[in-house]
């Protein structure tokens, strides 16, 4: 392992480390445009010159790696000037329409221009011009006259998706980014370019104008659309609810994690958010009676749904769990499932439409937490439920979240089970045509509004975090069971989710010795006997 | 670059006279493939081979259209755009089909010195054209290029594949006169 010294601080690297990175761990920054840490190194921006003990001239940090013995310098009065002429270069035809460019306050030509640039523009000639606000594909756009040709789009698009759909044309101060004529941006990963490049040249078509970025509120969470778990940042427009319509997710942004996703995140989960605050939000409890539904309130609808569950014998009733719901959420259910002596459970519910996968990011199983279904004994196909519903032995069916008349259930007997249960229960985020069968529905809150767990495919528990409040009267599932729960005469004292996932802890096996507390920011694997 | 070529020569006046498009198919011949693979042998990667290949298929269809740069790229595994990038950097490669001649002139410091600019302002009024363009019958294509290396018997131009050095206004008149 080399040792060397940066700025005077010793430090050990180990080989093949470039002095980026080795900066990087005594807390050096060395600014750079064209290295990425996830691509393959370009060289293009020459930004991140460093000067090196006993070489002649600056050098480029992003490809020169640790040697043992190296002294090497980050803030000699040569490199900032090095510095400060490579910012002039780059923005020499830059058009400087900050006030109307949206990546203002996440521009890196901004933030080096105030730390490293600070000159007094010299540029008379025209600048030149090149094509604007072009569609790249359905969610990136091109505004090529902001690009500084760092080459990043190019090389995620070579190394990452294998796709190669971007390159640099033309020549000189006319080289510009863009596609074969003819073709689109069109990979499933395509939106992590405007995560990577580091101007205003690829934006987001979804994001675009919504809301200038420092109004933003983030929290930590995992993607729930499919069974890998990406960790991502939720961003939220709260300090500008005004400008946008009801709107209140603004964007998605994947969260590194080395064990996971590292820098990537696929365009089905990134804008896969839409539902939460669609018009199909189910706000208030509401039960449905000859055809007609009303609202009702949160006590007579526990006090329905328990009543229920205290008057049926254990085969007269059927519970639908999801592997959409959390831990937390299961593992309540799992009580109360227990506490009633419930026959008929499941959870997976087969999908019309097989899902697609990929050998990147991309899982078939499109839910976030089938492994801690499968954990905690509801994991099974619901089927069998259908089944005994339509052989008249249930009374009470509770469904959370599916939409069995959308999946590869035959829809026959799906009706046929709604039809005959006396009292069909359904607990999810937003209507479908499932709720609109069910004679209770009560709303529960999207993985946005609350917090929790979920178990990837690889069995890795990981923590998502609350980004805005509940809509309506929605509740986290773990919660709506909770307050079922007391009228059955269990009384847990569960104010937080936390404490559905210590008792798990405490009784699933395969979460032994897991807390919040260690779980953190970047999760942790199961128990070794429960991996697979 | 291919000029002077007859075949050439020929489709590109039968375009330009409205004739039918002779459509070419765009793909090389079985020795012409074997060529490919032996060009692409000669390089630690493949890719090398590039340059050699797109001159072939200037050479072979006339010039690079979209279609060419798509062909050339399964040839090397290659995405279109990495083609494309490749044959819009170099500006010996035509993507539009050019007239039967190409007339270059440098304009580069030693000929703009010696008299360039005149020779350009000379062939504009002759060829009825800008640099850049080609005559409405095909016949010449009319371009300013930087240093060919010739700079001792400047202004100089390149005509098809030969040099034309100490140029005068008299002298273009009689080389305009040779280009059929
Ligand atoms: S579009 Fe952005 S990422 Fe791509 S080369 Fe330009 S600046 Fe870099
Ligand atoms: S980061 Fe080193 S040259 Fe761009």
């Amino acid at each position: 392992m080399p040792k060397l010294t940066v700025n005077g601080k010793g430090v050990e690297v180990p080989a093949g480390t470039n002095l980026i990175e080795a900066a990087r761990t005594v807390g050096v920054e060395v600014p750079h445009y064209c290295y990425h840490p996830g691509l393959s190194i370009a060289g293009q921006c020459r930004l991140c010159m460093v000067d090196i003990e006993k070489t002649p001239r600056p050098s480029i940090a992003c490809n020169t790696v640790a040697a043992d013995g190296m002294v090497v310098q980050t803030e000699t009065e040569r490199v900032r000037e090095t510095r400060k002429s490579m910012m002039e270069f780059h923005l020499i035809n830059h058009p400087l329409d900050c006030p109307v460019c949206d990546q203002a306050g996440e521009c890196w030509l901004q933030i080096y221009y105030m730390k490293h640039g600070l000159y007094d523009p010299r540029m008379k000639d025209e600048k030149v011009h090149k094509p604007k606000a072009v569609p790249l594909g359905p969610h990136v756009i091109l505004d090529a006259e902001r690009c500084i040709l760092c080459s990043r789009c190019v090389r995620f698009c070579d190394e990452i998706t294998h796709t190669g759909e971007l390159g640099i044309f033309e020549r000189g101060d006319h080289s510009e980014i863009g596609l074969f004529p003819g073709r689109e941006l069109d990979n499933k990963y395509s939106a992590n370019v405007v995560d990577i490049c580091p101007v205003g040249a690829l934006t987001d078509r979804d994001f675009r104008f919504q809301v200038r970025v420092w109004y933003l509120d983030t929290a930590k969470s995992i993607c729930p659309g499919c069974a890998r778990g990406c960790n991502i940042e939720v961003h939220v427009n709260r300090r500008r609810p005004h400008h946008a319509e009801g709107r209140r997710v603004a964007r998605l942004k994947p969260r590194f994690n080395a064990e996971v996703n590292k820098w990537w995140l696929c365009d089905a989960g990134r804008y896969g958010f839409g539902f939460v605050d669609a018009a199909e939000r189910l706000l208030m409890p509401a039960r449905r009676q000859g055809g007609t539904s009303t609202e009702a309130t949160w006590d007579e609808a526990i006090a329905a749904v328990a009543g229920a569950l205290r008057r049926l014998t254990p085969d007269q009733m059927g519970i639908i769990a999801s592997p959409k719901m959390s831990n937390e959420d299961l593992f309540a259910l799992r009580r109360l499932i227990d506490l009633c002596g419930v026959r008929h459970v499941a959870g997976q519910v087969p999908p019309r439409v097989p899902g697609d996968e990929d050998d990147f990011l991309i899982r078939a199983d499109k839910n976030p937490n089938s492994r801690g279904a499968e954990l905690l004994g509801l994991g099974g196909d619901a089927r069998t439920v259908i089944e005994a519903a339509g052989r008249r032995r249930l009374k009470l069916l509770w469904i959370f979240g599916h939409d069995l008349l959308a999946s590869a259930l035959p829809e026959p007997d799906v009706l046929e089970a709604l039809r005959v249960v006396d009292t069909v229960v359904f607990t999810g985020s937003n209507a479908n045509w499932t709720s609109a069968h069910s004679h209770w529905v009560l709303p529960a809150a999207a993985w946005v509004e609350r917090e929790g767990t979920y178990t990837s495919f690889e069995g890795r528990v990981q923590r998502f975090r609350q980004a805005i409040e509940p809509l309506g009267q929605s509740l986290a599932e773990w919660e709506i069971v909770t307050r079922i729960l007391a009228p059955l005469g269990e009384a847990p004292s569960a104010t937080r989710a936390e404490h559905w996932f210590r008792q798990l802890a405490a009784s699933v096996p395969a979460f032994a010795g897991l807390s919040y507390q260690l779980i953190g920011d970047s999760g942790r694997p199961l128990a070794e006997a429960a991996r697979t | 670059m291919s000029h002077g070529q007859p075949s050439t020569s020929n489709r590109a006046s039968a375009v330009r006279a409205g004739l039918s498009d002779p459509a070419t198919t765009i793909s090389f011949s079985e020795a012409q493939l074997g060529e490919v693979r032996r060009l692409q042998s000669l390089y630690p990667d493949a890719r090398g081979a590039l340059l050699p290949v797109l001159h072939m298929a200037q050479e072979t269809f006339g010039y690079i259209s979209l279609e060419a740069e798509e062909y050339v790229a399964t040839l090397f595994d290659l995405s279109p755009a990495h083609v494309h990038e490749v044959v819009t950097f170099y500006t010996l490669y035509f993507r539009e089909r050019p007239g039967r001649h190409v007339v270059a002139v440098c304009h580069n410091l030693s000929c703009h010195l010696a008299g360039a600019p005149g020779i350009i302002a000379h062939l504009k009024d002759k060829l009825g054209i800008d640099p850049g363009a080609t005559t409405e019958d095909g016949r010449v294509t009319f371009l300013t290029v930087e240093c060919l290396c010739a700079c001792e018997a400047a202004p100089m131009a390149q005509v098809d594949d030969r040099y034309e050095l100490n140029l005068t206004p008299e002298k273009i008149d009689r080389l305009l006169e040779g280009l059929r």
